[in-house]
């Protein structure tokens, strides 16, 4: 160490050229922790809230933008984009500059993208609650953000980091380097491919994808998300943080290479195991089972690294709160990795998808090892970068009792739950072979007080946050006035390296071998790829080369049978109406408890009628299958119930369904729907290829022509008169028509054209699958 | 023409071919990972743990 002088960047450089002073920009760390610890409380405290209004859903009073359906994604994107992400950019960060001792390469960069970041969490938090969404679950955020995501995320932070790697002073890139780079390239990969739009309004848009594509595209993205922003920059972080917290190297440097390609060319097949038994293709969705089986010997293997690498120090765990934290955020990581391959078994899924078990599954993973990495990561740092001792080592030690009880208190539960879901979802009664748990809400009923005792385990989980809050506050509070800013003075490496032993040489040189034999000799050496490794930008465009491979090996034909998707006849794009309607169903997050996606399964066929077909959706964009089912499955709403049952619904779900967990949607029967915006909705569907006609030149008054339709069925039904301008009515045509046009017939037709008020043959075929159930 | 032919393209062949891939690439893997010396993975493992500059580990 040295006490040369720096310029304000820090990257002052000495008098010798080949020697630079350089200091590590440890404010930014202490920004990035800060935004971690309230952002974790944020999310955490959604979380809780939405677990509360899920039981008792009159909490809510009717106030849309505290609804479930909106609150939801709120806390997903909140534990992820924010909690996660903000603690992962600290974890970056912090090591990064220690692994590669170089300062970051703009201090200018690292302050876009710190405000950048928090200026997209708030305007997450304020778009989502107003209803504003794409509606595909972790990338709910419309597209002026998804845009400046990409931006922020890529040239500002990718390009920050990747200059900070070309720019560094240790020639080795360090394994947790190859994590950081490897998350960089493919949520950048990721996220632009699933947010492709067609926007009709400042904050709304359509999927350049339909139905099946649309559903696929999703969950490589989905799966992919978890994989790349909630696993792979974990465990850079546990390649780093552990080894400083046990103060022993990694137990096996070997084992760690091994663990990072085989989660790069796994991983990134693994998505379509989301669905299993949909209108996917069964090759697609075999090839995402077999991967996500592949995932546990590379997943384990990173665990059991983890873990050994505390060979010799386990006295140290019993004594040192922090290396419990990643102790048990590592065996969690072991447990979802485990449990996530055995989700994936096809017979598994049948009976988990849809369940809570995935929110179970999932909340293991986001508390256990996302949170605790997280925790653990942060009092490692506190002292550190605050420069002063931890305020209280027993709050930590609480904080990390509270949070372990509190997570068991979450998830077995839970899991319980997701259990009893699926097994009296299909449940037969050997008697009469119908269904033994007819009545849908007789099985959220019954796991109704499991929810109730989750809500302990959250305010634990919860309190646990605020614990870290006032110990991270308390410990700011006894900083030195000026933090010592230490200066280290090192060599550039040298452009013209030569390793220790080129393999430019082989023993077989002088053997009685072809030219061949000892050029293979000298290949398998594999001192070229100890040279890739250590060149950042190559290293970055193999590692994408990895995932796009895969990702076109699933994607392209998956996009191509978009030329035989069986097409159904009768299939037709929704009426301007419907399409209002279907916004506000999308609007207020209807996807996060209602499924339209039956699959071919007795139990599910006798339930919501015949299974989906992939020709049913080639007009939906986004595509609503969802992924969990709270409420009953939507995709063969349509004529099951009559236009008044469903404004009564609206009103207040337990009027006519008893012990419903819906929340009340009366401001659907008040707001008035806005007409004149329904001619944008129509023009960009059939820019993304909706064969419209007629509705092109009068959507508006054909919207209002149908409205006025199904007030007057309302009211012929007992119901209200003059509300054919409320929301609510486009909202009733759009599940009035759900699941219908495969039952169309010719003279269903001949009596649509002629504006008949009801589809009566569709209503009678619906009602005979209701009555068959 | 092309949507008859790309209707007619086995696409199951992609499930097999997939897996050929991995097993390529993995054995692969596996191979240059178990050619690391010894004293290399050693000196590759402590870069954490310092975050000084440690006698140059090479220029």
């Amino acid at each position: 160490m040295s006490t040369a002088t720096m310029d304000a960047s820090g990257h002052a450089t000495d008098t010798d050229s080949t020697m630079d002073s350089f200091s590590y920009d440890d404010k930014i760390v202490r920004m990035f922790v800060t935004a971690t610890i309230l952002w974790g409380f944020v999310a955490t405290l959604v979380g809780l809230i939405v677990a509360v209004i899920l039981v008792y859903p009159w909490m809510t009073a009717g106030a849309p933008w505290i609804a479930f359906g909106r609150l939801r994604p709120l806390h997903t994107n909140a534990a992820i984009f924010a909690f996660a992400g903000n603690a992962i950019f600290a974890a970056i960060y912090y090591s990064t500059q220690r692994l590669c001792k170089a300062r970051m390469w703009s201090d200018f960069l690292s302050h876009v993208h710190f405000w950048g970041w928090q200026a997209i969490i708030v305007a997450a938090a304020i778009t989502l609650p107003l209803g504003f969404t794409q509606s595909k679950e972790y990338a709910e955020l419309e597209w002026p953000i998804d845009i400046a995501i990409a931006v922020v995320w890529l040239f500002v932070f990718g390009g920050n980091f990747l200059m900070t790697l070309i720019n560094r002073r240790e020639r080795h890139m360090y394994v947790a380097l190859w994590f950081y780079i490897a998350t960089i390239v493919t949520v950048a990969l990721l996220h632009v491919f699933n947010n492709l739009v067609l926007p009709f309004g400042l904050l709304e848009s359509y999927s350049v994808y339909a139905g099946v594509q649309d559903a696929f595209m999703q969950w490589w993205y989905g799966h992919n998300a978890v994989a790349f922003f909630l696993t792979t920059p974990f465990l850079g972080l546990m390649y780093y943080f552990l080894p400083k917290a046990a103060d022993r190297p990694v137990f096996s440097y070997k084992l760690s290479i091994i663990h990072f390609w085989s989660l790069v060319f796994i991983y990134i097949w693994a998505g379509p195991h989301h669905l299993h038994y949909t209108s996917l293709p069964e090759w697609a969705s075999t090839l995402g089972m077999l991967f996500s089986l592949m995932l546990w010997m590379p997943s384990w293997g990173g665990m059991i690294n983890g873990l050994l690498t505390l060979r010799g120090a386990w006295h140290k765990v019993a004594a040192d709160p922090i290396l419990k934290f990643f102790v048990v955020g590592v065996t969690f990581y072991g447990m979802a990795t485990f449990e996530g391959p055995l989700l994936s078994i096809k017979s598994v899924n049948a009976l988990s998808h849809y369940t809570d078990w995935t929110i179970a599954h999932v909340h293991s993973g986001a508390l256990g090892w996302n949170g605790f990495m997280t925790f653990g990561m942060i009092y490692w740092l506190l002292p550190r970068i605050f420069q002063t001792k931890m305020w209280s080592d027993r709050m930590v030690s609480l904080h990390f009792w509270t949070s372990t009880l509190g997570i068991l208190l979450y998830i077995i539960p839970i899991y319980a739950a997701g259990l009893m879901q699926g097994l009296m979802w299909r449940e037969i009664d050997p008697e009469t072979g119908a269904l033994a748990n007819p009545d849908f809400i007789e099985t959220i009923q019954s796991i109704v007080p499991l929810w109730q005792l989750r809500i302990l385990g959250g305010l634990l989980y919860v309190g646990g946050v605020v614990m870290l809050a006032i110990n991270a506050v308390m410990t700011w509070t006894t900083r030195p006035a000026t933090y010592e800013v230490p200066v280290i003075t090192a060599r550039r490496l040298s452009k013209t390296y030569q390793d220790d032993t080129p393999a430019t040489t082989t023993e077989l040189a002088d053997a009685p071998v072809l030219e061949l034999g000892k050029k293979m000799d000298i290949f398998a050496k594999m001192n070229w790829h100890r040279k890739w490794e250590r060149l950042p930008v190559k290293f970055t465009i193999l590692t994408t080369a990895a995932v796009l491979v895969a990702t076109l090996f699933e994607l392209v034909p998956t996009f191509l049978i978009r030329s035989n998707v069986p097409t159904i006849a009768t299939v037709e794009p929704y009426t301007p109406l419907e399409l209002a309607g279907r916004e506000i169903y999308i609007s207020e997050g209807c996807y996060n408890c209602h499924s339209q996606q039956i699959r071919p399964m007795v139990a599910e066929t006798k339930r919501y009628g015949e299974y989906s077909k992939p020709g049913e959706f080639i007009y939906d964009r986004p595509f609503q299958w969802g992924s969990r089912r709270i409420g009953l499955d939507l995709a063969r709403e349509g004529g099951r119930q009559s236009s008044f049952w469903h404004w009564t619904h609206f009103e207040d779900p337990a009027s006519v369904s008893e012990g419903s967990v819906m929340p009340e949607y009366s401001h659907l029967l008040e707001a008035d729907l806005r007409f004149s915006g329904i001619p944008a909705l129509v023009n960009t569907a059939h820019q993304l290829g909706a064969p419209y006609d007629e509705e092109l030149t009068n959507a508006e008054e054909m919207a209002y022509k149908q409205a006025e339709r199904v007030a007057a069925e309302i009211v012929s039904q007992g119901g209200p008169a003059n509300v054919q301008e409320k929301k609510a009515i486009a909202l009733i045509a759009y599940l009035q028509r759900l699941g219908t046009d495969y039952f169309r017939t010719e003279d269903d037709e001949a009596a649509a054209d002629a504006g008949e008020e009801v589809d009566a043959e569709t209503a009678e075929a619906a009602e005979e699958i209701a009555m068959s159930n | 023409m092309v949507k008859d032919l790309v209707s007619a393209l086995d696409y199951s062949n992609c499930a097999t071919a997939a897996l050929l891939l991995f097993v390529v690439s993995f054995v692969g893997i596996v191979y240059g990972s178990m050619r690391l010396s010894r004293k290399s993975a050693d000196a590759f493992a402590s870069i954490p743990l310092s975050d000084n500059v440690e006698t140059p580990r090479d220029e």
